[in-house]
C-alpha cells in the first residue's frame, strides 16, 4: 500500500513538467479558443461582447465556412492522391542501381529543401500572365494569358494544387524511398520464382510492405492539405474574386483579405470548428485505413 | 495500433449534431449573432487616460533613447526611409531611432492590433485606412497634443494632408508618405496611334475615345488595363472617383463629424462608373487583370509583348520603382525612360481633384514622457522641408511639407521630371469640400474588401445594380458589428 502510494508521488513528479507544458501550451489555448468562439471582438481583442454558443452553429451554417470547407475538401483531394502516386511512382522508378541514378534522386528530392513561400513565389512568377514564362510558352492554353491560370475562377484552386503536389514531392520520395529500401530482396526474389512479372510484384509485394509507410504520408499530406495558407496567401489571396475559388478555412480564419480576421472572437469559432472537422477526419481515416495496413508480422 | 474507437464518438456527436442544422444558412460568416448587443453584456476594458505631449522632456536626456519604428515600405522606398533615418539618427545624439521592416502595412497592421502591449513599438507607420481603427485602439498618442505643446506650425503641413488624418478636430498622426493614383501610359504607343504624347486623358469619354483610336491604329491591342484589388481599382479608386464626383462615400461628412454609420456609393454616381467600367471591359478597349495578386499586374500588362496595353491606373508610389525597372532594361524594347508618360486619373467631366492616400506617422502611448518626446523629435525631421524634399524626388511620394519643393532635390526633379509633380497638382487641385476629405471608417478596409468583391464580379458581367446592392448591404453590416463595439 504504502509502495503504491511512493509510485503513485514518483510518477507524478514525472509526469508533472509534460502536464505542465501541454496545458500551458495546449489546453489553456484550446479551452481559451472554445471560450473566445461566443464572442464578437474588436481587431485587438480587448473589447468584446457576447454573441451566444449559438455563434458556432450560425458560423457553420453560414455560406462563407461551407464554401471555404468545400474549397479546403476539393484542395485536398486535388493535391493528396496525385501526391502520393507521383511520389511513389518516382521512388520505385528511382529504386534502381544504374548509374546516374544519385542524379534523379537528388532532383526528385530537391523539394523538400524548398521552402512553400519559395516553391509558391516560383510558381508565381512562372505562371505570371503578362511577363511570365509558361503563360507565353503554352499560349494554346488561352487561360494562361488570360485572364490567367490563378486569376481564372475554374483554373486557380488546381494551379495551386500543382504547385503543392510539387513542392511535397521531395517529402514523399524520400520517405517511400527509404521504405522501398528497407523491403529484404527476398520477397523479390521468391515472387519472382512463382512467376510473378513486374506489375504482380509491384501489387503484391511492394504496396504490402509500404502500406505503414502509405499510411503516414497520406495523413501528414491530408494535414497539410488542411492547414494550407502560405500557397494561397502568396498566390491568389483566396481570390480570384468574387467566386473565392481558392479561400480554404485556413485563408478564411486569418488571410489578408478575410473579414474574419479582425475578430478574434469569430476566429476562434471558425478555428474550433476546423479542428473539429480534422479531428474527425484523422479518426475515420485510422479507422479506415489501417485495417488495410501490412506490419510485416 | 490501439483502436481509437471509444474516442470517435465525442467529435462525432458534435459534428452530427451540428450538421443537423447545418443546412446552410446561405448567410455571411459575420452576419450570424445579435448585433444590436445590449450594453450589459460587453466586457470592456477602459485604458487610462491619454497623457498630454511634453515635448521638452528631451531637454534633459543625456544617453541616447533607443525608439522603435515599425514601417511597411518596401523595395526602393524601403531604402529612402533607411537613408533618410540614418541621416537623423546622424545628425543629433539624443535619439537613436531602430527600424523594423514589417514587410508591408498589412503585416504591420497584424503585428501591432495583435501583438501585446509590451510588445509594441514606440512610432509605427500606419495607412490612411486606418485612421479610425487606430483612434479606437485608445493607445496612441494624439499627434495634436504634441503638435500644441511644441507650438508647430502646422500650416508648414499641406492643408489636405492634415484634414485627412484629422478626427474631432484633431490632429491623430502625422502625415508622412503621401501618395494618389494617377494615370501611368506609353507615349511611344501614343505618337504610333496619332495622338499627342503629351496630352492624357482627363475625363471618361476622353479615355474611350484615346483608348479607340489606339486600338484602331493597331499601336496596341487594349486602350487601359484595370484592376480590381481592394487598395486600388477594386476599392480606394472608387473612393477617389466619388471626391472628383464632388461625392460623399459615406454619411456624417465622410465620417469627419461624427462616426459613418452607412455607406453612400450605391447612388447614380456609383451605378454610372461601374456601368462604364464594365462597358470598356465587354467593348475589349479595356483588360482586367482581376486581383491584382503582385500589386503590379497591371503595370506589367504596359509592356506585355503579347497583348501590349497603353496606359493603367496606380499609385504616384510606384513611380519610383517602376522607374527603377525601366532602368534595369528588361523592358526596354517595349519602353524607355523617356517613353513613360505620367498623367492626372480620368475621372467624371474631367474633373481634376485626388483624395490623401499612402500612410501616417503615430505615436504609441506608453506613458513614458521622454520616449514621447523623442519620437515627435523624429517625426518633426521626417516632416521637414529638407526630409520631404529628398523622400519625395526619390520615392514618387508627394511631399508633406509645402516648402519642400522650394529646396533640392525636389525642386529639381520637378522642373526637369513634371511626371513626379502631377499627383501633386492633382491634389492641390482638389476643392475645399467634406468629400474631397475621404471616408473614415471603422471597418474601412473590410468595406473595401466587400466592394472589390462587388467591383470584380461586375467585371466579369454581373448586374451592376444588384452587385452594388449587395456591398452596401455587407458594407453597412460592417459598420454596424464595427460601431456596436466601438460607439
Amino acid at each position: 500500500m504504502f509502495r503504491r502510494r511512493g509510485d503513485g508521488l514518483i510518477a507524478s513528479a514525472m509526469l508533472a513538467p509534460a502536464i505542465a507544458i501541454l496545458s500551458i501550451f495546449v489546453v489553456y489555448p484550446l479551452g481559451r479558443a472554445v471560450w473566445l468562439g461566443h464572442l464578437r471582438c474588436d481587431a485587438t481583442g480587448r473589447k468584446c461582447r457576447t454573441s451566444g454558443w449559438m455563434q458556432y452553429f450560425d458560423v457553420l451554417r453560414s455560406s462563407d465556412f461551407q464554401h471555404a470547407l468545400k474549397v479546403t475538401f476539393v484542395y485536398a483531394l486535388l493535391t493528396v492522391p496525385a501526391g502520393l502516386v507521383i511520389g511513389v511512382g518516382l521512388a520505385v522508378l528511382a529504386d534502381k542501381q544504374i548509374r546516374g541514378i544519385g542524379f534523379f534522386r537528388t532532383i526528385f528530392s530537391s523539394t523538400v529543401a524548398t521552402s512553400v513561400a519559395v516553391a509558391s513565389l516560383i510558381w508565381f512568377v512562372l505562371l505570371q500572365p503578362q511577363v511570365g514564362l509558361l503563360p507565353d510558352m503554352l499560349s494554346m492554353f488561352g487561360v494562361m494569358k488570360n485572364p490567367g491560370l490563378l486569376n481564372d475562377a475554374g483554373t486557380a484552386l488546381p494551379a495551386i494544387a500543382i504547385t503543392s503536389i510539387w513542392a511535397n514531392l521531395g517529402f514523399t520520395f524520400i520517405i517511400v524511398t527509404a521504405a522501398l529500401q528497407s523491403i529484404p530482396a527476398e520477397l523479390f526474389e521468391s515472387a519472382m520464382m512463382d512467376g510473378a512479372g513486374g506489375w504482380k510484384r509491384f501489387t503484391n509485394v511492394t504496396i504490402p510492405m509500404l502500406s505503414p509507410t502509405l499510411l503516414f504520408v497520406s495523413v501528414v499530406l491530408v494535414t497539410r492539405a488542411f492547414q494550407a495558407y502560405a500557397e494561397v496567401d502568396l498566390l491568389t489571396k483566396g481570390g480570384p474574386n468574387p467566386e473565392r475559388s481558392t479561400e480554404t478555412v485556413t485563408y478564411l480564419i486569418y488571410g489578408q483579405t478575410s473579414l474574419v480576421k479582425n475578430d478574434i472572437g469569430l476566429k476562434s469559432t471558425t478555428a474550433v470548428l476546423l479542428f473539429a472537422i480534422l479531428l474527425v477526419l484523422s479518426l475515420v481515416q485510422f479507422r479506415s485505413l489501417e485495417r488495410r495496413v501490412h506490419y510485416g508480422n | 495500433m490501439k483502436s481509437p474507437q471509444k474516442y470517435l464518438f465525442i467529435p462525432l456527436i458534435i459534428l452530427a449534431s451540428a450538421v443537423g442544422s447545418a443546412c446552410s444558412s446561405g448567410k455571411s460568416v459575420t452576419s450570424g449573432g445579435n448585433t444590436a448587443a445590449s450594453s450589459d453584456s460587453a466586457v470592456v476594458t477602459t485604458l487610462p487616460e491619454l497623457a498630454a505631449c511634453d515635448t521638452t522632456a528631451l531637454d534633459s536626456v543625456t544617453s541616447p533613447i533607443e525608439i522603435t519604428f515599425w514601417h511597411g515600405m518596401n523595395t526602393t522606398l524601403a531604402d529612402e526611409l533607411v537613408k533618410l533615418t540614418d541621416s537623423y539618427n546622424a545628425s543629433q545624439t539624443k535619439v537613436k531611432i531602430k527600424l523594423v521592416a514589417q514587410g508591408g502595412y498589412e503585416q504591420t497592421i497584424d503585428a501591432y492590433l495583435q501583438g501585446s502591449e509590451s510588445s509594441r513599438p514606440d512610432v509605427v507607420q500606419m495607412p490612411e485606412y486606418m485612421v479610425q481603427s487606430m483612434v479606437d485602439t485608445k493607445t496612441m498618442l494624439p499627434m495634436q497634443s504634441c503638435v500644441n505643446n511644441a507650438e508647430f506650425d502646422l500650416s508648414t503641413i499641406g492643408d489636405k494632408a492634415v484634414t485627412a488624418y484629422s478626427t474631432q478636430g484633431a490632429l491623430q498622426a502625422m502625415p508622412f508618405n503621401l501618395s494618389n493614383p494617377v494615370l501611368f501610359y506609353n507615349k511611344k504607343i501614343f505618337k504610333a496611334a496619332g495622338l499627342d504624347p503629351e496630352v492624357s486623358p482627363k475625363s471618361l469619354e476622353d479615355l474611350t475615345a484615346f483608348s479607340e483610336k489606339i486600338i484602331a491604329s493597331g499601336a496596341a491591342k487594349y486602350g487601359i488595363s484595370l484592376d480590381s484589388a481592394l487598395d486600388s481599382g477594386g476599392g480606394w479608386y472608387l473612393e477617389q472617383w466619388f471626391a472628383k464626383a464632388g461625392e460623399l462615400y459615406t454619411d456624417n461628412d465622410n465620417g469627419r463629424t461624427a462616426r459613418s454609420t452607412k455607406v453612400l456609393f450605391n447612388n447614380k454616381t456609383g451605378t454610372d462608373l461601374l456601368t462604364y467600367l464594365q462597358g470598356l471591359l465587354t467593348s475589349k478597349l479595356a483588360v482586367s487583370v482581376g486581383d491584382n495578386a503582385s500589386g503590379q499586374d497591371q503595370l506589367l500588362k504596359l509592356v506585355d509583348k503579347k497583348e501590349l496595353t497603353a496606359m493603367t491606373i496606380a499609385t504616384t508610389a510606384a513611380l519610383g520603382p517602376v522607374i527603377d525597372v525601366i532602368k534595369g532594361g528588361q523592358f526596354k524594347e517595349q519602353i524607355s525612360l523617356e517613353d513613360l508618360g505620367i498623367g492626372p486619373m480620368p475621372g467624371p467631366n474631367g474633373t481634376q481633384g485626388a483624395l490623401v492616400g499612402g500612410a501616417s506617422l503615430w505615436i504609441v502611448d506608453k506613458g513614458d514622457d521622454v520616449k514621447n518626446a523623442a519620437a515627435w523629435d523624429y517625426i518633426k525631421f521626417m516632416v521637414s522641408a529638407q526630409s520631404q524634399s529628398t523622400w519625395a524626388a526619390k520615392t514618387g511620394y508627394l511631399p508633406v511639407n509645402k516648402a519642400a519643393e522650394t529646396l533640392d532635390p525636389l525642386k529639381t526633379t520637378y522642373a526637369t521630371d513634371p511626371r513626379f509633380k502631377v499627383g501633386f497638382d492633382q491634389l492641390m487641385a482638389a476643392k475645399d469640400a467634406p468629400s474631397s476629405n475621404g471616408p473614415i471608417i471603422g471597418p474601412l478596409r473590410e468595406v473595401r474588401t466587400v466592394v472589390a468583391q462587388a467591383v470584380a464580379a461586375i467585371f466579369k458581367g454581373a448586374d451592376v445594380a444588384t452587385a452594388l446592392a449587395e456591398a452596401e448591404t455587407k458594407a453597412n453590416q460592417l459598420i454596424n458589428d464595427y460601431n456596436a463595439l466601438n460607439g
